[in-house]
């Protein structure tokens, strides 16, 4: 039997880490402040990425939701009940960041130190209300905004987003004699808000809960300043894959570096999982049935995309 | 002189202000808590003496300047949600640029006063006055008064508050006033004392909207088709209520400041007359003016101006515009589909069914800031005579263009 710690040792990360029994010792008995009831499909990771940060995040909190899978699923509710144990805004994509911005300026008037917290889809984030979010992050506003990132508008049916993965085959992207896939790669939105110089921008994943609750905690404690979490969000319905290989795809999308997950706290970047023995990132694309058609020559060159961005990471943590 | 330099003139009777000035200076004196703005032309200036005031401390409030009207709108629709006193102000596209959260803002009952200095819309490009941009958003669940002098803006903005924040009304209201023709031009104002307005205006507490982890809710969330039946109704409703509250306030800031404007809408030598000009806005004083000559002539003409064009004064129109036998409209804006401006349609509209039934014709007039000169609203006059006496005149006339009328 081959022993973790030799394991380890050898740059494997573990599926068993130790931190990972803590944690949910710790987070996972508090309480649910969802209601059991919520409608997303099987094997969703935005609705155990929510519950999960809601554990972390407390009863203390005003939840922002933007039109997407998280306020379908029921969590903001409909006519008169209510999905959720915190009060709930359902804002305009177009203003994620704002609406909440007017909320906490009031709030710091009044003395009133409540968790705003904005919980939006990568379409609302990196498209329709970009605008608002590199607004709010310019001006500072003491807000935590994580974008759970599906690649695309699910809520619709997954249509292209602008953080589709390249040659991700689409509904509006479709595979044919023409055409192969999405024809461009997709938007770094968290580096993208790191260069805003706020006060943290980090990437995780619901695969990883020690690191992403690890995130959460570090986001609360932020006053200083814009808070943005990037979570990777896998999508059984638009990704194409069975719903009980959810955290296996969000594992293995850190495992290959295809979404590595870093921080940048006040400027300070850090890759806060460190992977010694990359996945090829073959092994993540083949999980997925949106990347069925890719041929071998195709695959390398994501591979290259991928080597390249972790270079890009890698280089701006040697920046001190 | 800047309007950080009033200050020492707080306690003289008058001081010389713009519309802007006048915007900003009225924001100041109803203590408001939260103010968002982003620079377009007209508007820009109220921002910056507002900065000023800010700047200096004269004004405990909170200033936020984001990237864009979109978000002006949205961070004192968020303010407002939480409790604050708001005001912003905006112009043309940028009134534009913020429709979506424009109207969520109307629909989420939220007491917001935003003043605009109106423009004409794009394209082509305009920056000058028209009253195109307030108009095309007249379906979009907001109070909007429409004011002629500089004076008016000051006296409104702080009417405005208590209209906005009456408990049979919760809705946010525009200040509508002609880019430059009144946000540009300086007067002499009078400056209601501090107390005075204290008194007035009380502080604002929200009690149909909060964000309290202690009382947790939902807000704006998915309707169901029959509430939201109802919520539109009670929107409609709160329309409605605010016809009284207008005239009530009106009269109210008449007692302590000693200026009334009619509320709804203002007649000037209308009573005894057979023929009726309306106007909105700046073009008003204008028009009292060519009213009065029109009367030296010998011409029997009188002038309605309608003040509060959302909720539209039907039965205040009705009542004043009775028994006249002809009625001459002047729309600074262009109702497209109809070829004439909106007031014209909705004044028709509002007429309907009366008896005698008016000769209603309409002037288009004033478009990307062309003036609107007594001569030109003599001629409107002169043709509204002709048609009082049965003679055929054209349906629309386009005032200070080809077919210019004398």
């Amino acid at each position: 039997m081959i022993r973790p710690r030799l394991l380890r040792k050898a740059g494997w990360m573990l599926r068993e880490e130790p931190k990972l029994k803590h944690t949910f010792e710790e987070v996972g008995t508090r309480e649910d402040l969802a209601s059991p009831g919520l409608g997303a499909c099987l094997g969703c990771a935005m609705e155990v990425s929510l519950r999960f940060a809601l554990k972390v995040l407390g009863r203390n909190t005003i939840l922002f939701l933007p039109a997407g899978c998280a306020v379908a699923v029921g969590t903001a509710g409909f006519g008169r009940t209510t999905g959720l144990k915190i009060p709930v805004v359902m804002p305009l994509l177009t203003q994620a960041a704002s609406l909440p911005s007017g909320v906490k300026r009031h709030f710091l008037r009044q003395g009133i130190d409540a968790n705003v917290v904005v919980f939006a889809g990568d379409a609302t984030t990196a498209d329709l209300g970009f605008a608002s979010v590199s607004g709010a992050a310019e001006r500072g506003e003491n807000i935590i905004y994580i974008c759970y990132d599906n690649e695309g508008p699910m809520n619709t049916g997954y249509q292209r987003g602008s953080t589709t993965s390249y040659m991700a085959a689409t509904p509006t992207t479709p595979v044919g004699t023409v055409t192969r896939g999405k024809g461009q790669p997709a938007k770094d939105v968290p580096l993208i808000m790191a260069m805003h110089r706020v006060a943290y921008v980090a990437t995780a994943s619901i695969a990883y809960p020690y690191d992403y609750r690890a995130k959460l905690e570090r986001a609360m404690r932020v006053k200083d300043g814009f808070v943005y979490i990037h979570l990777l969000s896998p999508c059984v319905s638009g990704w194409r894959f069975d719903s009980e290989m959810t955290m296996e795809v969000g594992r293995m999308a850190v495992e290959s570096n295809a979404f590595p997950l870093w921080e940048a706290d006040h400027g300070r970047l850090r890759i806060t999982k460190r992977v010694a023995f990359p996945r090829p990132v073959k092994d993540y694309l083949q999980l997925q049935g949106r990347f069925r058609h890719l041929s071998d020559a195709e695959v390398s060159e994501i591979q290259k995309m991928a080597n390249r961005r972790l270079r890009e990471l890698e280089a701006l943590t040697r920046i001190r | 002189m800047t309007l950080s330099e009033t200050k020492a003139y707080t306690h003289a009777a008058t001081t010389v202000l713009d519309g802007n000035e006048a915007a900003a200076y009225a924001a100041k004196l109803c203590r408001v808590e939260v103010i968002a703005g982003y620079p377009i032309t007209p508007q820009t200036p109220i921002m910056e003496y507002l900065a000023k005031l800010v700047a200096s401390g004269e004004l405990d409030a909170t200033l936020v300047l984001p990237e864009g009207e979109h978000s002006v709108m949205s961070v004192v629709e968020g303010a407002s949600m939480a409790g604050a006193r708001t005001f912003t102000a905006t112009s043309g596209q940028g009134l534009a640029y913020m429709y979506e959260p424009y109207y969520a803002t109307s629909t989420m009952r939220l007491p917001v006063v935003m003043c605009l200095a109106m423009r004409e819309m794009a394209m082509p490009w305009s920056g000058w006055a028209s009253h195109q941009d307030a108009v095309s958003v007249r379906d979009a669940g907001w109070i909007q008064l429409y004011v002629e002098t500089v004076q008016e803006v000051l006296d409104t903005v702080i009417m405005a508050y208590r209209i906005a924040e009456h408990p049979d009304v919760l809705l946010p209201v525009n200040v509508c006033y002609d880019g430059f023709y009144v946000s540009h031009y300086a007067t002499g104002v009078h400056l209601p004392e501090q107390e005075e307005v204290d008194r007035f205006l009380p502080p604002y507490k929200a009690d149909h909207v909060f964000l309290d982890p202690e009382a947790p809710v939902s807000v704006n969330i998915a309707a169901m088709p029959a509430d939201m039946m109802r919520y539109r109704r009670s929107h409609a409703q709160a329309m409605a209520q605010a016809r009284r509250v207008i005239q009530e306030v009106d009269g109210e800031f008449g007692r302590v400041f000693g200026r009334r404007y009619g509320g709804a809408v203002e007649g000037y030598r209308l009573e005894d007359a057979e023929t009726a000009l309306v106007t909105m806005a700046g073009m008003t004083g204008t028009a009292r003016v060519a009213v009065d000559q029109a009367r030296d002539r010998g011409a029997s003409v009188g002038l309605l101006k309608v003040r509060s064009f959302r909720p539209f004064p039907f039965k205040e129109v009705r009542e004043a515009l009775r028994g006249k036998r002809a009625i001459g409209v002047i729309d600074r804006n262009l109702c497209f589909g109809w070829e004439t401006g909106v007031l014209f349609v909705e004044l028709s509209a509002a007429l309907a069914g009366m008896t005698p039934f008016p000769r209603i014709i309409g002037f288009v007039a004033g478009l990307g800031g062309m003036e609107v000169t007594v001569a030109d609203l003599l001629g409107a006059a002169g043709l509204v005579q002709r048609a009082a006496a049965g003679q055929e005149v054209p349906r629309v006339t386009w005032l200070g263009v080809e077919d210019q009328v004398r």
